[in-house]
């Protein structure tokens, strides 16, 4: 969850300042290292990405000024410093509550959606022609094979585009995950989250 | 596959499905975050991953795995069957492709009206409009028809030359409604099924035969009766009561001629009440 109060302006300003001194290249290492930290506290099975994100970013705020003129290195790995203590405080209250639930996965019914399938498909649907013909082509021929058959499919593919999996994989991945918020998106207006 | 880094896809797998060290959980993170392409190779590591899942192609551990770090949150469902949906759609476009017309799949073919469902709706709708309009159309015009019959057949001369009992006669004076000072007014009653109008004829030109147009005033129809004859110095004209409705009323009675055409016409005007 999200919290209501945003970080200062002028303590903003100074993160931005201590990541880039390009105030538009820094914005987009900002918003890039947010994603980067909610997925780490993602991947730790934190119990509130959003909220630790925005913790990372207020512990930071307060000793920042000074951290400018102290701290030598990449500030990406102080904020990961920080967030990795807040993954140790996270899972030592996950750890009071386990006892009490047993960390087993609970039984998922992905099928289960507020949204049907049908308007799924209509939003996939509508956010297909809004991508190039060529990358569209490209994702759809991605995922036209599965199993086994995928390996040699995709191999094909690189090779066809004098490229290899890896760097393939990495292209689809960039197309998927702009049609993955387009579909968010559609849905989003078509059926609104409560 | 190792890069520069030194860290392998197979480590990145174990990672994702939170089966590493600590160290080496650092290392990893530390490099996701710090290094762009890095990111991005686990995260597409992560989209095969959940293709892995989608097909059932995990080990059952992992797949608890992958269940406890990527489908716990209404989020990440959604972002799930997203990826479901993706896959589906694909596979069905590349069977599509492959696939003769009789083993297209009944999948192809909602996706293929889904696809096809923006446009065809509003042609659909554009087809029941037109049905509607024309049963309307139809529906108005057989009404008409019989109405036309049933003023031909109580005109016919035989007809006329009869006198049934619940008929009323009125005699009208020429002049149209604005100008008749003295409008002929008839009271609807439930006895009378006939009403006769005699039109008195003050052109000097005779005719054989006569046409009368009866409109009602305000309203759109007009009624034509055909080939009334005249007798002495009038043309009787007789409309069923059921057809008359509270208002006023014009006819116009034009002769005609031998060669067919129709000569001037004389109006008459009359009202009904209830």
């Amino acid at each position: 969850m999200a919290r209501d109060s945003a970080l200062p302006p002028e303590r903003l300003d100074e993160i931005l300042a201590w990541l880039n001194s390009d105030r538009d290249v820094a914005a987009s290492i900002y918003l890039q290292l947010r994603d980067g930290l909610e997925k780490i506290f993602i991947m730790n099975r934190c119990s509130d990405p959003e909220w630790l994100t925005d913790e990372t970013f207020d512990r930071i705020a307060k000793k920042v000024v000074d951290l400018r003129q102290t701290y030598e290195g990449d500030p990406k790995l102080y904020f990961y410093g920080v967030a990795r203590n807040l993954i140790k405080e996270d899972l030592k209250k996950v750890k009071t509550h386990a006892s009490l639930e047993e960390l087993e996965p609970q039984a998922i019914d992905i099928e289960f959606a507020e949204e049907t399938a049908d308007l799924r498909e209509e939003c996939l649907h509508s956010c297909l022609q809004e991508l190039s013909a060529e990358k569209r082509d490209l994702i759809l021929n991605y995922y036209a094979k599965e199993k086994q058959a995928k390996i040699d499919h995709r191999a094909e593919l690189a090779d066809r585009l004098n490229t290899s999996v890896e760097t393939l994989r990495v292209r689809v991945y960039r197309i998927r995950n702009a049609l993955l918020k387009c579909i968010e998106q559609c849905l989003d207006r078509k059926v609104p989250r409560k | 596959m190792k890069d520069e880094t030194g860290i392998t896809e197979a480590l990145l797998r174990q990672y994702l499905l939170g089966n590493v060290d600590d160290e080496e959980r650092q290392r990893v993170e530390s490099l996701f975050l710090t290094d762009s392409n890095m990111q991005e190779r686990l995260l597409a590591i992560e989209q095969d991953l959940t293709e892995d899942y989608l097909e059932d192609s995990l080990s059952p551990a992992d797949k608890q795995r992958f269940l406890l770090h990527y489908a716990q949150t209404p989020k990440q469902q959604r972002e799930l069957r997203i990826t479901k949906s993706i896959k589906d759609w694909a596979l069905a476009e590349a069977s599509s492709t492959h696939a003769t017309p009789a083993t297209v799949t009944g999948v192809r073919t909602v996706r293929t009206w889904l696809r096809m469902k923006t446009l065809l709706v509003p042609v659909a709708v554009a087809i029941i409009v037109a049905i509607v309009v024309a049963v309307i159309w139809l529906n108005s015009r057989n009404k008409r028809l019989a109405v036309e019959q049933e003023l031909a057949q109580l005109n016919t001369p035989a007809s006329l030359r009869e006198v049934p009992s619940q008929m009323t006669s009125r005699d009208l004076t020429p002049g149209t409604f604005r100008s008749s000072e003295q409008e002929t007014e008839i009271k609807k009653r439930d006895d009378i099924g006939i009403v006769e109008l005699r039109l008195p004829l003050v052109q000097t030109e005779r005719y054989s035969r006569y046409q009368a147009e009866v409109r009602r005033v305000g309203g759109d129809e007009a009624f034509t009766i055909r080939d009334l004859p005249a007798q002495n110095n009038d043309v009787r004209l007789r409309l069923p009561a059921h057809f008359l409705y509270r208002g006023h009323y014009l006819i116009r009675l034009s002769g005609i001629n031998s060669s067919g055409s129709v000569g001037p016409a004389e109006e008459y005007a009359f009202a009904i009440a209830e």
